[in-house]
């Protein structure tokens, strides 16, 4: 039985287990991987304290931090968590355990849980995503932008990510053109200057996607114009799929509460979720700012908060600390 | 001998090829951001638009799959 389990290993989860770690709590922290999304981030310039780190290092110093705790900190890794749920609940206390189901067959018990799993990639959910997925459909610029040298692609998605994939493929792609939904760009002033009126560019608004075409490899998209209910195929080598995130909060579903997103609805003051004893930090949470510091600090709050509630615990029913 | 396939931006490329130095792994490697016919050779051997692509004896690996990689190089 641990006192803490931490599901994630981007900076929520490590910052929590840094946390629980010098409060001496008995811990395990189950993840894939540390770092986080920014891990596939060449170059990250706003992790307070660093000027410029990439998420390589950033996923690397994380892990450190958290393994220098081996201690009272165990890391289960690569695992990946199918379902969490409450167990031996006190109907007069409302304390409960916990146990983590994981796809490698193990199971976990503990007192408190804090999740921080993070979000994943947003998908377009259209015809062809998924049968050319690595096949000219593509969600990663940095790691892939130069696989499409020459070529003509297509990145959807007119926010930051948007923005910043057709930035990455400038140096490689023949043509981009960038598909947004709405009818004006919403990624920063600053990265829209550098692509508007670029020549290897041309925006197309009021864009929504609808398939993705191709034999072996993508050759199209086929999009509607939102506005006049067109619709349009171009003709492209490769489509950049940019469209923002999904919280990876399924497995909790039914244990606390979730807004309309999928996000977990967390009081920010103490981290704390919908249930006793189970608390939730970083971009698995309603929390508005996905930011990586954010996430640390949100990390933090939900360690000290574990903290406290196992203090609590430890008083209310001394019993079932044994 | 292994193989790999690599863009210098990517991440995956640079964990899988720090995998194969801590378990002594000689490899090759493949910067496809830089050599056309290394990416041709790659797109054919995978039908893959993306990398890391792994090429162990004629055995392709699609991304950073460490328990494959593991599997493969009899790593325990």
């Amino acid at each position: 039985m641990y006192d803490v389990i931490i599901i994630g290993g981007g900076p929520a989860a490590s910052a929590a287990a840094v946390y629980v770690a010098r409060k001496k709590l008995k811990t395990v922290v189950i993840t894939e991987s540390f770092g986080g999304q920014s891990q596939v981030s060449d170059d990250i310039q706003n992790w307070i304290g660093e000027k410029s780190i990439s998420g390589f290092d950033l996923a690397k110093k994380l892990e450190e931090h958290v393994r220098s705790f081996s201690d009272v900190v165990e890391v289960k890794m690569p695992e990946r968590v199918l379902g969490v749920r409450s167990i031996k609940c006190n109907e007069a206390t409302h304390v409960c355990d916990f146990e983590v189901k994981t796809e490698e067959g193990n199971i976990y018990e503990g007192k408190s849980m804090i999740l921080a799993a993070g979000a994943r990639r947003r998908k377009l959910g259209v015809p062809g995503e998924d049968a050319f997925n690595g096949k000219g459909v593509a969600y990663c610029s940095t790691c892939d932008a130069p696989v499409f040298a020459g070529k003509e692609v297509a990145v959807v998605g007119g926010g930051n990510a948007g923005l910043e994939a057709v930035v990455d493929l400038f140096p490689y792609a023949k043509k981009i053109y960038l598909l947004a939904r709405g009818d004006a760009l919403k990624g920063d002033p600053i990265t829209q200057e550098k692509i508007k009126n670029h020549p290897q560019v041309e925006i197309i608004y009021n864009a929504e996607t609808q398939e993705i075409l191709g034999d072996k490899f993508v050759n199209g998209v086929r999009y509607k114009d939102v506005k006049t209910g067109e619709e349009k195929i171009i003709a492209v080598g490769g489509v950049f799929v940019e469209i923002g995130s999904v919280p990876n909060s399924e497995m909790a579903k039914d244990l606390v509460e979730l807004d309309n997103y999928g996000q977990i609805k967390i009081d920010s003051k103490h981290a704390s979720t919908s249930h006793p004893g189970v608390f939730a930090a970083g971009d698995i949470t309603d929390d508005p700012y996905k930011q990586n510091n954010i996430s640390a600090g949100d990390g933090v709050k939900a360690a000290l908060a574990a903290y406290g509630y196992l203090q609590k615990r430890a008083k209310q029913s001394p019993a079932a600390e044994k | 001998m292994a193989k790999i396939y690599t863009t210098p931006s990517c991440v995956y490329c640079k964990m899988a090829k720090e995998f194969f130095a801590k378990h002594g792994i000689a490899y090759e490697e493949k910067n496809v951001a830089q050599d056309v016919s290394a990416r041709d050779e790659m797109v054919q051997k995978s039908g893959q638009l993306g990398v890391p692509v792994i090429d162990i004896d004629g055995q392709i690996i699609i991304g950073f799959d460490q328990p494959r990689l593991a599997e493969l190089l009899g790593i325990k």
